[in-house]
């Protein structure tokens, strides 16, 4: 059946009457758009430049907050997972450690090895996606291409530790992980490491003048701004301010590891981009160092229990996930599900109020080029 | 500006792709991979634990067929594979061994039934 096309009503300049404004032309940036992810940006331009930039959020909202009330820790262990799909292994870390604190449990050593491994793991993956949608955001189709590639050896690896590639279904869980590395573990992420150190090479190698030209001087957060506007993770630490909670708060097993927090002055997009492989270089140093130090004991498996409860209290906790500061700040009464659990995401404030900042002047062909050196996550944001 | 991604490119012609060409050939499944259930009514207690604990509550009991029931009086596992999100907290929880997530990835279906996975797959539900 051939869909009938609609019947728009045109102006003498060829423009749909409803979207001419005062200011300009209304130019709808997603959310059902290749280049956005499920999320939009209502944009006005006069020309070629951006006037005014309105975020809209909610297109993917799922009411994880509210689900989390009606499941057991075990349970929110898993949807955690689903905050942000990209690093999922990250949001099970901040969400097993709020439960934890609660429980006032204390975690095996080999297992705080293991989840800072995974995280780290996770910390790559998801910087290897945020590379690879940039430079698809720039018309770089190989950058995008070679990255997902590669993304896959460490999916692989998820995989083969957790049994799914995407979703580690809460393996980072209450407790400790829902299971040991299987036998031969170390020498796999070794082999996976080495293939890490050469997509950095690869991907230092395309960093040239034409990749340049379209990010230097784009979208430039001040640090007063950053700051104002509460950027946290690779966006401030772009701006020029060194805030990792892993070395300012650590947790887990962080203090006993060697590491830098890269900092750039410039705040552009291309200062961005650079923290961005530079993070990936630092993870691959964490991940080895954790792997010297991973104690031989035997972990044996946290299993859900049949019943349970989380003692009185409240705790917030906060981690430096690949996108910046999350937090999730848990209630319990003393029942088996948390009264509450309010989960902070750093994109949140990444995609509305620094993203309708950094916009407003911006010519259009530079919107996804800023869009995307946000590493942004619509999941994280709408939750 | 071009010279790191010249070389780039006439290796690029003579190394092998990333890729593998499924499904003619595949990527080998690892153990302890979270797939299609693998469900032994034989050894099944009843003790419900799989049904609370599923997150996606995708797990409901229900009565043996007729020509069961006499030797399986209780009820049992059916499971939803269109709800399931696979996280493997049943066969965690599961004592008896009788739950258990196999290597199967196949589950694409056109049929709506055949995502309802019932304990005695051969007849009709109560």
């Amino acid at each position: 059946m051939r869909a009938t096309p609609v019947n728009r009503v045109t102006g003498a300049d060829g423009i749909t009457e409803g979207c001419r404004t005062e200011d300009g032309f209304d130019l709808y940036f997603g959310p059902v758009h290749p280049g956005s992810g499920n999320f939009g940006v209502k944009l006005t331009v006069r020309g070629e430049e951006v006037v005014a930039a309105r975020a809209d959020p909610g297109y993917l909202h799922r009411g994880f907050e509210k689900l989390m009330e009606y499941r057991t820790p075990m349970q929110n262990s898993v949807l955690s997972d689903r905050l942000c799909i990209l690093e999922s292994l990250n949001w099970n870390l901040v969400h097993a450690e709020a439960v934890d604190r609660l429980h006032d449990t204390e975690i095996p050593d080999r297992a705080k090895y293991i989840r800072v491994i995974m995280a780290e793991l996770s910390r790559i993956q998801s910087h290897i996606i945020w590379y690879g949608v940039l430079s698809k955001a720039l018309g770089f189709d190989t950058g995008f291409k070679v990255a997902f590639g590669y993304r896959d050896y460490v999916l692989d690896l998820f995989e083969f530790v957790t049994g799914g590639r995407v979703y580690p279904a809460g393996y980072i869980c209450p407790g400790g992980v829902r299971r040991d590395f299987p036998k031969g573990t170390k020498e796999r992420i070794r082999e996976l490491l080495t293939k890490m150190e050469k997509m950095s090479r690869e991907f230092e190698a395309y960093d040239n003048a034409t990749i340049r030209t379209r990010v230097k001087g784009i979208g430039v957060l001040a640090l007063d701004d950053a700051i104002r506007l509460g950027a946290t993770g690779p966006v401030l630490r772009a701006s020029g301010l060194a805030a990792d909670v892993r070395r300012d708060a650590p947790y887990e097993v962080y203090d006993k590891l060697d590491f830098e927090i890269p900092v750039h002055e410039e705040g552009d997009a291309y200062a961005r981009s650079i923290i961005q492989r530079r993070e990936i270089e630092e993870s691959i140093k964490i991940i080895r160092q954790a792997l010297e130090q991973l104690p031989a004991e035997e972990l044996p498996p946290v299993k859900p229990k049949a019943a349970g409860k989380i003692p009185e209290g409240e705790v917030y906790v906060r981690n430096e996930i690949a996108r910046g500061e999350a937090g999730v700040y848990m209630k319990s009464v003393g029942e088996s599900h948390p009264y509450r659990c309010k989960i902070r995401g750093p994109d949140f404030l990444h995609m509305i109020p620094v993203l309708e900042h950094l916009l407003v002047g911006a010519e259009v062909a530079d919107v996804p080029a800023i869009y995307w050196s946000l590493n942004i996550c619509p999941a994280d944001m709408d939750r | 500006m071009a010279i790191g991604v010249i070389p780039q490119l006439i290796k690029n012609l003579f190394s092998r792709p990333m890729t593998v060409r499924f499904p003619h050939e595949a990527i080998p499944i690892p153990d302890g991979y979270r797939g299609e259930h693998a469900y032994d009514v034989g050894s099944c207690t009843s003790c419900t634990l799989c049904a609370r604990v599923c997150p996606n509550r995708a797990i409901e009991m229900v009565k043996a067929p007729e020509e069961h029931r006499e030797k399986y009086p209780k009820t049992y596992p059916q499971i939803d594979l269109g709800k399931c999100c696979f996280c493997g907290l049943c066969q965690d929880i599961c004592a008896s061994g009788a739950m258990k997530l196999t290597k199967g990835f196949f589950l694409s279906t056109n049929d709506r039934a055949t995502v309802l996975r019932p304990p005695f797959a051969s007849s009709e539900q109560d």
